[in-house]
């Protein structure tokens, strides 16, 4: 935007093109600061009301910039309401989605993309034909088998089923990744007498980081971020975890709203900083595909 | 984010390496896999077939799908299923494609920029729920400012009660959660373009309007297809948003295929009933799947 403030002289000094360029240049970073705007409307939203003093965020017309700072908002958040408790439960949720999914996907991914075998193609049209599937369609069933086994409120049982959900996508994820590997390094390992999970761990694993990274994250964002199947199958408020803990916060009608919406923002951080720090590995190790569409 | 692998898939089958190694091997390395995916996917997905199917009495009965081809509700569950899921399909790709332009462009910061504008993408979907149930709050709420700026509106509108801003509201928290993907795909798309047709297209005078059309616009056509598949797929799975913000209502005015079924199942108790509706959202899946493996089938014989 500092473009605008431009000296006259300076802009009428120069040829039409180069002005031209300069009033396409101002008019992007316009376009670039609105589209900012309206995207990150909300967040700036869940963080304004969590951090003012909750009778500035009642009144009309809402005020647009923040009135004061209370930052006891968050000492309320955690004092009133177990948001420890549930961010444990979901860190302890997520992180067993993340290794169940790992130990499954590695051979997986592997066995698809570097061995020929019969029916390969039927697991890559059945791993298709998961993911795609409406989860509303299965939780009755899923609670069913639930019930009968006794694994209702059970996190650790939960965590399987979030795994069994994304193992899918994240064995295609891998598999491109894999494929991206150079056939003849691997080759060469196994003259070398490597086996197949020695050329596995010791050769494909660390050409593939990247790979897995998006691998962990999207398993990781897929458990932290699961409402449907958790509120069917977990029950037990002590057994709450972030999720079903603030969708009950929506209903429970003597929850302040600054208490909310700090809520909101604390179950959202630990992602969204997970998001930025491996940004650019997400966007090469999801997308690798893609490019070639 | 479960958008990803499909789209990875796209890339087809690495072939630049064949061994015949023995068969036996590779069923050891996915059998984790498929005991995970039987015991808490297949067993489910069967026995809620089996459900659908199974009569009032018991035993083997088609009446819940008689029931349900007659029941003018489910007929209207079916229709706004396909305005949603069209709409959003339809916003969310000229959002996606629009974001994906601008974060294309060569700027500095452009690498902060794109994050930020992404960070939808990383937000759990209840926290997204709380911050638009606020926000459409009929006496605090934001957009109202919004929505004053009309002409003729002079009072806050009842979001929540109004079919068609109700509607409006979960297709645009449904866009707004989702086109930070769809972004980013059609990103590593646009940067997949090469930059000669570009120059070629400037050397003969065409215009930035007329490059758009005639280079930008074929050369992500491939993506675009596979992402209207996907968008079609995901919105009708939608059911946290709409079920946390309106709950189906106004009196069913969201109600979609996805929360439809949850409703019959664990508000009314009707499991098999429920069952056939899944089936339905099954078949459509099925049918999906088909136009994604004919769309990928079409991509990998036209790339060399």
């Amino acid at each position: 935007m500092s473009a605008t403030l431009l000296p006259e002289q300076r802009a009428s000094a120069r040829s039409a093109a180069d002005r031209a360029a300069a009033l396409g240049a101002v008019l992007r970073a316009a376009l670039i600061l609105i589209v900012c705007f309206v995207v990150l409307f909300p967040v700036y939203w869940m963080v304004l009301n969590a951090i003012q003093p909750g009778e500035f965020s009642l009144t009309w017309p809402p005020a647009l910039i923040p009135r004061g700072l209370e930052w006891s908002n968050f000492a309320r958040l955690f004092e009133d309401k177990p948001i420890v408790e549930w961010l444990l439960m979901s860190t302890y949720v997520a992180a067993i989605v993340v290794v169940v999914t790992l130990i499954v996907v590695v051979p997986a991914a592997y066995a698809l993309s570097r061995l020929r075998w019969r029916g390969r193609n039927l697991l890559g049209l059945f791993l298709l034909f998961t993911q795609i599937m409406p989860g509303a369609m299965i939780v009755a069933p899923e609670l069913t088998l639930f019930r009968a086994f006794g694994w209702t409120d059970n996190l650790t049982m939960l965590a399987l089923l979030h795994a069994a959900f994304v193992v899918p996508l994240c064995t295609w994820i891998l598999k491109a990744s894999f494929d991206a590997v150079p056939g003849e390094i691997v080759e060469a390992a196994l003259v070398d007498g490597c086996n197949h999970w020695q050329t596995l761990f010791s050769v494909v694993l660390p050409l593939t980081r990247p790979g897995l990274v998006a691998v962990s994250v999207v398993a990781f964002f897929f458990s932290w971020n699961e409402y449907l199947f958790s509120s069917a199958l977990i029950t037990r408020s002590g057994l709450y975890t972030g999720s079903l803990g603030l969708a009950t916060l929506i209903t429970q009608l003597d929850t302040p709203l600054f208490v909310l919406m700090a809520a909101g923002v604390t179950f959202s951080v630990l992602p969204i900083l997970f998001y930025l720090a491996i940004q650019r590995h997400i966007l090469r190790g999801l997308t690798a595909g893609a490019v070639k569409g | 984010m479960s958008s990803a692998a499909t789209v990875a898939s796209a890339a087809g089958p690495g072939r630049r390496f064949r061994w015949n190694a023995s068969g036996s091997s590779a069923y050891w390395l996915i059998l984790p896999l498929l005991a995970l995916e039987a015991v808490f996917l297949v067993y489910a997905i069967v026995t809620g077939m089996a459900a659908s199917v199974e009569g009032p009495a018991g035993g083997f009965d088609l009446s819940n799908f008689s029931q349900m081809l007659v029941d003018p509700d489910f007929w209207r569950i079916m229709g706004r299923t396909l305005v949603f899921t069209v709409l959003v399909d339809i916003i969310i790709l000229v959002a996606g494609l629009g974001v994906a332009l601008l974060m294309n462009w060569q700027f500095r910061g452009r690498a902060a920029v794109r994050g930020l504008l992404t960070i939808p993408w990383a937000i759990p979907e209840v926290p997204v729920a709380i911050t638009f149930i606020f926000m459409i709050d009929p006496t605090f709420g934001v957009f109202n400012l919004l929505a004053r700026m009309l002409p003729g509106v002079t009072q806050n509108p009842q979001w929540t009660l109004n079919p068609t801003l109700a509607m409006a509201i979960v297709i645009i928290v449904t866009v707004w959660k989702g086109f930070p993907f769809y972004s980013l795909v059609l990103l590593s798309a646009l940067q997949a373009v090469p930059e000669e047709l570009y120059e070629a297209a400037k050397l003969d005078g065409a215009s930035a309007g007329r490059q758009f059309l005639h280079v930008t616009l074929p050369g992500i056509r491939p993506s675009i297809a596979l992402l209207a598949v996907l968008a079609f797929i995901y919105s009708m799975q939608q059911f946290t948003l709409i079920w946390l913000i309106t709950g189906g209502g106004p009196v069913d005015a969201t109600m979609t295929l996805a929360p439809a079924i949850y409703m019959q199942a664990f508000r009314f108790y009707n499991f098999n009933y429920a069952s056939a509706m899944a089936v339905v959202g099954l078949i459509f899946a099925a049918m999906a799947t088909v136009a994604f493996i004919a769309v990928q089938r079409r991509l990998t014989s036209e790339t060399p």
